[in-house]
């Protein structure tokens, strides 16, 4: 077996793991907010008769392993209840949701990517000079005002002062794109209307790039800080010893190593965006899962809010997977000692 | 007369830093002349390293840097060089070996992909095929018997002696007129810093390369080295033939320092009480290292 599948395998089955203790906790905390989620759903009006039916179908007065039980058969199922808040499945307002929520948070990875990788890179090589200097003071704004607040301030500049942006929403009411993954950005792809596709993207800029200035910086800086210490490192010294080309070493030698530890906490701040969508989402109306969970808490609605968590875990895991594996890839030592074990 | 492979005239260096300029190099000089193994032997910051990282060119290009005087590799004045000329020589006229081979050597790259990069410097575009070959060949060279195994490990898997012969063959792969050898295996336990040294030895009189052999350690300089040069606090203070130096040395810190050093053992430099008043006496050149130079 590859060591990399038996990586992975291993990996796997910890987030499964995890999944479980996640979905133990969420489902117990939801039980303890106060407030009786039958009441909350029909109404001050609705008589104690049906409030104490809807409480049998939800298995409200089971004891908590039983309702447990009843959620985990369900889940097997692929079925995580009815929402009381929109009263559809979950599992279709999730599909529903989700989908728009990572398409933000996935621009916004690209860009941190994207942008902070090369500045880091450029601001390590030019160590010490005055483009080193220049981009670590931008890149400082940029960690030093969390997302909502750059949301507000590029709203402010681009959307209304300077109008270049869309001030809200993902796309423009004109399009009518048929739902097939509910990526906008891929389904007005599949449905082969580029108008639509370049109006997708001119939605998501703003609040995709506000979302990931901090990302960015963070970064940016992360990487410079990394590979500025492994320019130190005598291999690098040998690297120049031997007259390998400048950018190749910068390339080849003093951005690999760089990586390994920089990726971890890049893959952090990445699923930490996440969690700073909500407050994007709300400044652009945008239609994400962050506004649904929300929604759903407020309103204690179980099935919706242990739904929406396992959700988000999941893709959490699913992020720090792939950081595992390539920081694995980059790396070697880890590689080979995956074999040994 | 061919030219010597390196001579260094009246080299000063200074680092420009906020109090004004340091300087380290008070104006050396020094000449390796074909295949001759010549030693550079002072204590810790005494100014070695910087000295053949000016020899390859990796201290022009620091801002801090002051650097005057004359480097001729080959005959030819480097300072008259286009900076691409004189980059070329890197790694192919002249190449380093370290003091920790594990740490020199990049531990995300296979030994292979090191090989070749080294390779590519003399052959560029050199085929993966053909560098394995040549990368084979010299790993023979210093004494490996799986040179597979090796050329398809991490530095972090192979012991610090492999490491060391494999930092040996890359240095010499390319055939290089003048090795600077910092000293090499320093980090290494002391029997396999002798086995490399001995291996480096035999191979580079077989080339006829030229060596400077930069080290703090007395014993291993009296048995690999022709000539050396004692420096101290950035001063040549002695220079001769290496057993007429160890036989009969002249200036009062050579002499300090062969009093201190147990002669059968000889090990590092010894901690001296420093002695500015009488260290840094005029330089001491034994006269028959004079005569040599005046017939060549
Ligand atoms: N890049 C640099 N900037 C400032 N000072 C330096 C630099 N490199 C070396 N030096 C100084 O030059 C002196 C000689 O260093 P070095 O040649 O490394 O000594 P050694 O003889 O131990 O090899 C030391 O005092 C060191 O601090
Ligand atoms: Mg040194």
């Amino acid at each position: 077996m590859s060591p990399l599948i038996r990586l992975l395998a291993k990996r796997l089955g910890t987030s499964v793991i995890v999944l479980i203790g996640v979905s133990l906790l969420i489902f117990a905390i939801a039980r303890v907010i106060p407030g009786d989620p039958a009441r909350i759903a029909l109404g001050p009006n609705a008589t104690t008769e049906a409030v104490a039916a809807l409480r049998g179908k939800l298995h409200l007065d089971a004891p908590f392993l039983t309702q447990y039980g009843y959620f985990i058969a369900d889940l097997f199922r692929g079925d995580l209840g009815l929402s009381l808040y929109t009263n559809r499945p979950v599992m279709a307002d999730i599909a529903q949701f989700l989908p728009a929520t990572l398409e933000l948070v996935i621009v916004s990875g690209i860009m941190m990517v994207a942008i902070g990788l090369p500045l880091g890179i450029l601001s390590a090589r030019r160590r010490g000079s005055w483009v080193d200097h220049t981009v670590r003071l931008v890149t400082l704004l940029g960690v030093s005002a969390p997302a909502f607040v750059w949301a507000v301030v590029l709203m402010l500049c681009f959307s209304y002062f300077i109008k270049i942006f869309p001030i809200a929403g993902r796309i423009s009411d004109t399009f009518s794109i048929p739902s097939v993954t509910g990526f906008l950005l891929v389904d007005t792809l599949l449905a082969g209307d580029i108008k639509a596709f370049g109006n997708a993207v001119w939605h998501v800029i703003l609040p995709a790039f506000a979302l990931a200035l901090s990302g960015i910086g963070q970064a940016a800086r992360l990487v410079r800080s990394n590979m500025v210490e492994t320019y130190d490192k005598p291999y690098i010294e040998m690297a120049e010893a031997y007259g390998f080309p400048e950018k190749r070493i910068a390339r080849r030698y003093a951005l690999r190593p760089s990586l390994i530890p920089s990726l971890t906490i890049i893959g952090l701040d990445f699923a930490a965006m996440l969690g700073s969508a909500f407050l994007v989402e709300a400044v652009y109306a945008w239609p994400g899962l962050s506004r649904y969970g929300v929604a759903v808490i407020l309103r204690k609605d179980l099935n919706a809010i242990v739904g929406t968590v396992l959700v988000i875990s999941a893709v959490f895991l699913i992020v720090n997977l792939i950081v595992d594996l390539l920081v694995s890839i980059l790396n070697p030592r880890i590689r080979l000692s995956q074999r040994a074990s | 007369m061919t030219a010597p492979t390196l001579k260094i005239e009246n080299l000063k260096l200074g680092f420009k830093n906020w109090a004004g300029v340091s300087n380290v190099l008070h104006g050396i000089s020094l000449h390796i002349k074909k295949g001759e193994r010549v030693a550079l032997v002072g204590e810790s910051g005494s100014g070695k390293s910087v000295t053949a990282r000016i020899v390859l060119g990796m201290l022009q290009q620091l801002k801090t840097a002051r650097i005057s005087g004359s480097v001729e590799f080959e005959g030819i004045n480097l300072e008259t060089l286009k900076p691409a000329s004189r980059h070329a020589l890197r790694g192919t006229r002249m190449s380093m070996i370290f003091q920790d081979p594990t740490s020199s050597l990049n531990p995300v790259y296979t030994i292979f992909a090191l090989f070749k990069e080294v390779l590519a410097r003399a052959e560029p575009g050199i085929t993966s095929e053909r560098a394995r070959q040549r990368a084979i060949e010299a790993l023979a060279d210093v004494a490996i018997n799986e040179p597979e195994r090796v050329l398809d490990s991490y530095s972090f898997q192979l012991s610090g002696g492999m490491n060391q012969r494999v930092m040996i063959a890359m240095a010499l792969a390319n055939n290089p007129a003048l090795l600077l050898a910092d000293e090499p295996g320093t980090a290494l336990d002391v029997t396999v810093q002798a086995q490399t040294l001995k291996l480096m030895s035999e191979l580079v009189e077989k080339h006829q390369t030229s060596v400077l052999f930069i080290s703090h350690n007395l014993g291993v300089v009296r048995e690999f080295a022709d000539r050396v040069y004692v420096i101290y606090k950035g001063n040549i203070v002695e220079q001769g033939a290496t057993a007429e130096l160890f036989a009969n040395p002249q200036h009062p810190y050579t002499r300090a320092l062969l009093s201190a050093v147990p002669r059968i053992t000889g090990g590092g430099i010894p901690d001296l009480d420093d002695d500015p008043g009488q260290f840094l006496a005029p330089l001491v050149a034994h006269p028959s290292y004079s005569e040599k130079e005046r017939l060549a």
